[in-house]
């Protein structure tokens, strides 16, 4: 074990966050308080925290959907109350309420994301391109499920991240379905790695449910990439607690999911088996675990605010009109 | 003044922008090679950090251009056939297109979108059809083609430094056109039609080769007829300023568009001087178009492609 | 100070409406209540009320198509009103082309500019509507010139700007000119093609080819419309309101049984009497224009052993198949004597020479009864009298055949028990 015990701190505040502003995200849509969809992230939020806990500012984050990145943002240190404004439509929001859920906070180098599954790759290695040849050691995050590895552009953004040796970090945060169809059926290999093997990129296999796993794993990938050794493939074995979007059925193949199965995962919930193990290798007393319990509740209750109290835009046509070139 | 062909033109100002700014560079398949004259031996100047060769992966090819654009780069990315870009037409249309917009309108992405089409050469639909139909229709694009070698230059200039996506696809059949192009770097504007020829009878819409053949048509019809021609360089943006301008004086429009009948922009132009320019008109709006076919191959090529016998009739037609 | 009279919303779903004809002349002195105009709307035809006394000064010329609300004319208060009226804006038409004084001398033009009125060679579709450039048309509009004046040289006919220009330079006219020579105005010209050019050659033939003469006489039909009127009175159980033409036309198979040779006709050099009789029977229908018609004669084949009330039914038939232009070429040939009436149109009492209807040898011509003084049984009383016109061909039949048919038919017109026999 590498990590620090700063570090552990760390990530166990950005997992206990990062838990709690799913958990209002889910109940905010259920209000109608939320524009379009909520993939909630409940139960797999450890891959995100690990990824980016420790990633710089001018590293480039592509975020996977699951939790729509405010478990990747704010482990990147990105203050996410206007992204949850903007979540609202208002004109506060990181995209002045346009993006609906596809958000940008191009000042953190994060650039939007794609309702196009596997499309991430695209830009992703545009990203990777740029950070090579810019030579200042950046990194790219690239965040992504089992279900993009089924699409051709998986396989393009892999391949040239790996004739290239672009300092890209894909993470593929596997949770075992896409929205209802298994990954097991609809993979011929129980490991996504298996692709990137196939492209000579160098792979890792890692339990998503442990977020010092993860960040042990993405830290060496990312000082990899920064070295100029070029990409690394991180498969982060996941679970899904909740449905793929809100108000869809949650199904397997096309069946309920058996109780069992949400028996099992309970087993493995991220924040507890992060508790345990804090309190086991003694890194925190229960005090400080409660504070920060505490200040994460007090965190997300004021971003709750900061979007309740703000406005909705109302631009004319012609004013939209003029936003969408733009200028010299 | 010197004369240049219009596919040197285009390289000209390439390697212009290049050399005066860092962040730009070329992202293609066998642009090092240099399949069209636009990028040859451009390597030698530049290295192949800068004149970039990929898989053959038009929509990773995309990736890199959009993804580094949004980093500060200025990429040209050369599907090498425009037919190619519908690939990856989610990235070059989509993607490229909302990015500024839905994102608050905060951060732009910089990037150029190019590569061959051109009826005439008997290759049939993939190497030869038109794609500013297509891409007109994507917001946030600006979707432009220039006609002359002088406008070649001028134009491909100011799509490198402007700061949208810009989609500007060149044809092959005035790859060797010849004319006069200045050594100096310039630009022309990239939304705006330019008068070619002035008339008072017709105005005659017409960009690529077919202004070509509308000049030669406006030249046979001196004395009979007198022929105003505009090229639109622009298809979005549309000009439709210069266009009603033209119309207040000559009140008949025949439009020439080397691209299919259905959308795109001869229709679009024609609904935009129906509603803005009604009163102006003494005769319907005609247009010279492709028929709604796949293109053929061959010698049946011939039959449907608008050409000077076609747009003379449809000058006629309109000032009977 | 003048009244405006705008195209009135007769209905709740009226958009728009033509005038089809302006029944009062330009400058004309108007009552209030008199019917001026006949309108067509998107559903109906109307004759208008006028709303206004005054010299109505015409400004929607007939057969153009103005939405409701639409000015159509304006009622002047005296002479001098009037004539400011037609200077603002010139009336479609001046005087009519009927009008001998006119002849001779230039047309006298209350408005100067109204110097020369052509006839409409102006491009409409079905229903008015003048085609036109848009552009044409605001310049028409801006120069306050009526379009249907005008002539256009655009394709299809289509007025273009020229025109507008051209009509502008040479007053509200066109660009082309058509007086005709002698000072005549033309109102109209129709091509004499189709129904019209065989009307116009059957005419002609018949005329030129045959010995015809015509003979007039008048049948007292007092009691025959005594028994029509029971037989009105019964017109929804016998599915049909039996009419004078069908009493009309049993009377003439009742005068073919009694003179065979009045249903014959000439072949070659034989005469050919037939054994049935095909009715042939005239109907008129609307011409190319306002102004003319188109005659046909559809024929009911095998009248002889109708009863009234079946015959009557199968005329009826006939003639709305034939109005409503689905009859076949059956339906327009084989006729053995033909029946052609003006009753109700023509003047009371009417007498004429109709054609014969070839190659049938005999027709008769009713026309408007009228009630006039007989003597019956040494009384002077008021009986309806039936004027009829009869045309037969000298070369098929002679003087005695043909006025002792008339006679049967005059017998069972007077005698309508005849009819049953």
């Amino acid at each position: 074990m590498s990590l620090t015990k700063k570090q552990m701190v760390t990530l166990y505040t950005n997992l206990v966050r990062a838990d709690k502003f799913g958990k209002m995200m889910y109940s905010r849509m259920m209000q109608g308080k939320l524009i379009g969809f909520y993939h909630p992230a409940d139960g797999a939020i450890a891959p995100g925290v690990g990824a980016c806990s420790f990633l710089n500012n001018d590293d480039i984050l592509f975020p996977h959907h699951r939790g729509h990145g405010i478990t990747h943002m704010l482990s990147k240190g990105i203050d996410v109350s206007p992204y949850i404004a903007e979540h609202a439509g208002k004109a506060t929001g990181c995209c002045r309420g346009r993006a609906a859920w596809h958000y940008a906070f191009p000042e953190h180098n994060v650039y939007g994301t794609t309702a196009y599954i596997g499309h991430n790759f695209v830009p992703v290695t545009g990203f990777g391109w740029a950070a090579k040849r810019n030579g200042t050691e950046q990194v790219v995050m690239n965040c992504f499920g089992d279900g993009a590895m089924g699409t051709g552009r998986a396989h393009e953004g892999l391949l040239m991240s790996s004739i290239w040796d672009l300092p890209i970090v894909h993470l593929c945060e596997n949770n075992g379905y896409a929205i209802f169809a298994e990954a097991s059926e609809m993979h011929p290999t129980e490991d996504m790695a298996t692709v990137a093997q196939g492209l000579d990129i160098p792979s890792v296999l890692v339990d998503g449910q442990d977020v010092f796993a993860v960040a042990e794993a993405v830290n060496a990938a990312v000082d990899s990439a920064r070295k100029g050794q070029g990409p690394t493939f991180i498969e982060a074995k996941t679970l899904r607690f909740k449905e793929h979007d809100i108000g869809n059925r949650d199904l397997r193949g096309y069946k309920p999911r058996p109780q069992e199965e949400y028996d099992e995962m309970a087993k493995r919930d991220p924040v507890n088996l992060a508790t345990d193990r804090i309190l086991a290798d003694k890194i925190l007393t229960q005090n400080k675990i409660d504070k920060i319990h505490d200040e994460a509740d007090q965190e997300v209750e004021a971003a709750v605010k900061f979007a309740d109290d703000s406005p909705i835009e109302s631009p004319t046509e012609e004013e939209l009109l003029a936003d969408v070139y733009a200028p010299r | 003044m010197r004369e240049m062909t219009f596919i040197n033109a285009i390289r000209e100002a390439i390697e212009q922008e290049m050399r005066a700014d860092e962040s730009v560079f070329v992202v293609g398949q066998d642009v090092r090679g240099g399949v069209y004259p636009h990028t040859l031996d451009l390597i030698d100047e530049f290295g192949p950090d800068r004149i970039v060769d990929t898989p053959i992966a038009e929509t990773a090819m995309h990736g890199v251009a959009f993804g580094s654009a949004l980093l500060g780069y200025r990429p040209i990315v050369d599907f090498m056939f425009a037919s190619t870009a519908l690939t990856a037409f989610t990235e070059t249309s989509v993607m490229s297109g909302q990015q500024y917009f839905l994102h608050g309108s905060k951060h732009p992405a910089p990037l150029v979108m190019t590569g061959a089409w051109g009826v005439g050469k008997r290759t049939a639909n993939d190497h030869a059809m038109p794609i500013h139909g297509y891409y007109m229709r994507a917001p946030g694009l600006k979707v432009c083609s220039p006609s002359t070698p002088h406008d070649a230059k001028g134009l491909f200039t100011a799509a490198i430094r402007d700061n949208n996506p810009v989609m500007i696809p060149w044809c092959t059949g005035i790859m060797m056109l010849k004319g006069d192009v200045p050594e100096e770097s310039y630009e022309i504007p990239i939304d705006k039609a330019s008068i070619k020829r002035t008339g008072d009878d017709v105005t005659v819409l017409a960009n690529s080769e077919q202004l070509q053949f509308a000049l030669k048509v406006a030249d046979k019809l001196e004395g009979e007829i007198d022929v105003e021609i505009i090229d639109p360089i622009s298809f979005a943006p549309i000009d439709i300023e210069t266009i009603l301008q033209s119309l207040e004086k000559t009140n008949r429009l025949v439009v020439v568009d080397e691209d299919w009948e259905s959308g795109g922009f001869a229709a679009t132009v024609s609904a935009q001087v129906m509603e803005q320019g009604f009163d102006l008109l003494d005769a319907p709006v005609t247009r010279v178009t492709l028929p709604n076919m796949p293109i053929p191959g061959g010698y049946m090529e011939d039959y449907i492609r608008p050409n000077p016998k076609k747009i003379e009739a449809a000058i006629r037609a309109v000032c009977a | 100070m003048a009244k405006d009279y705008v195209m009135p919303k007769l209905a709740m779903a009226m958009n728009e409406g033509t005038v089809t004809e302006w029944l009062i002349e330009e400058g004309a002195q108007v009552n209030k209540g008199d019917i001026i105009a006949s309108i067509e709307t998107e559903k109906t035809a109307y004759d208008l009320e006028s709303p206004e006394s005054g010299l109505f000064h015409i400004i929607s010329p007939a057969g153009e198509t103005v939405d409701c609300g639409t000015l159509i004319g304006k009622f002047a208060e005296d002479e001098a009103e009037f004539a400011t009226l037609q200077q603002e804006q010139p009336a479609p038409t001046i005087a009519p082309v009927a009008e001998p004084t006119l002849a001779d001398a230039a047309p006298q033009a209350a408005a100067p500019a109204v110097a020369t009125q052509p006839a409409a060679v102006v491009a409409t579709q079905p229903g008015g509507r003048v085609i036109a450039s848009p552009l044409a048309r605001k310049l028409a509009s801006d120069r306050n010139l009526t379009l249907t004046l005008i002539s256009g040289t655009g394709p299809g006919g289509r007025i273009v700007k020229r025109d507008i220009l051209a009509a502008e330079t040479s007053g509200v006219g066109r660009a082309a000119p058509a007086m005709s020579a002698g000072g005549r105005i033309e109102k109209a010209r129709i091509a004499v093609k189709g129904p019209r050019k065989t009307i116009a050659e059957r005419m002609t033939q018949s005329l030129q080819s045959t010995a015809q003469l015509s003979s007039f006489w008048e049948s007292d039909i007092t009691n025959l419309l005594a028994m029509r009127k029971k037989y009105v009175a019964r017109e929804d159980q016998l599915g049909t309101r039996v009419s004078v033409n069908t009493f009309i036309a049993k009377a003439i198979v009742y005068g073919i049984r009694q003179v065979p040779i009045a249903n014959a006709c000439m072949e070659g050099d034989e005469i050919v009497i037939f054994d049935n009789i095909n009715l042939g029977f005239a109907v008129s229908m609307p011409g190319q224009t306002e102004y003319d018609t188109t005659l046909l004669v559809p024929v009911l084949h095998n009248i002889e052993n109708l009863g009234l009330v079946e015959l009557d039914i199968r005329i009826k038939e006939l003639v709305e198949r034939v109005r409503d232009g689905r009859f076949t070429d059956d339906d327009l040939s084989g006729s053995t004597i033909t029946l052609s009436t003006t009753a109700g149109l023509a003047p009371p009492g009417h007498r004429s020479t109709p054609v014969l209807n070839l190659p049938n040898a005999m027709l008769i011509g009713p026309s408007t009864s009228v009630e006039k003084p007989v003597v019956v049984d040494g009384q002077v009383v008021p009986r309806m009298l039936l004027p009829v016109s009869a045309t037969f061909d000298h070369r098929v039949l002679d003087g005695d055949p043909a006025v002792r048919f008339m006679s049967a038919v005059h017998d069972a017109l007077e005698n309508p028990e005849l009819l049953m026999a």
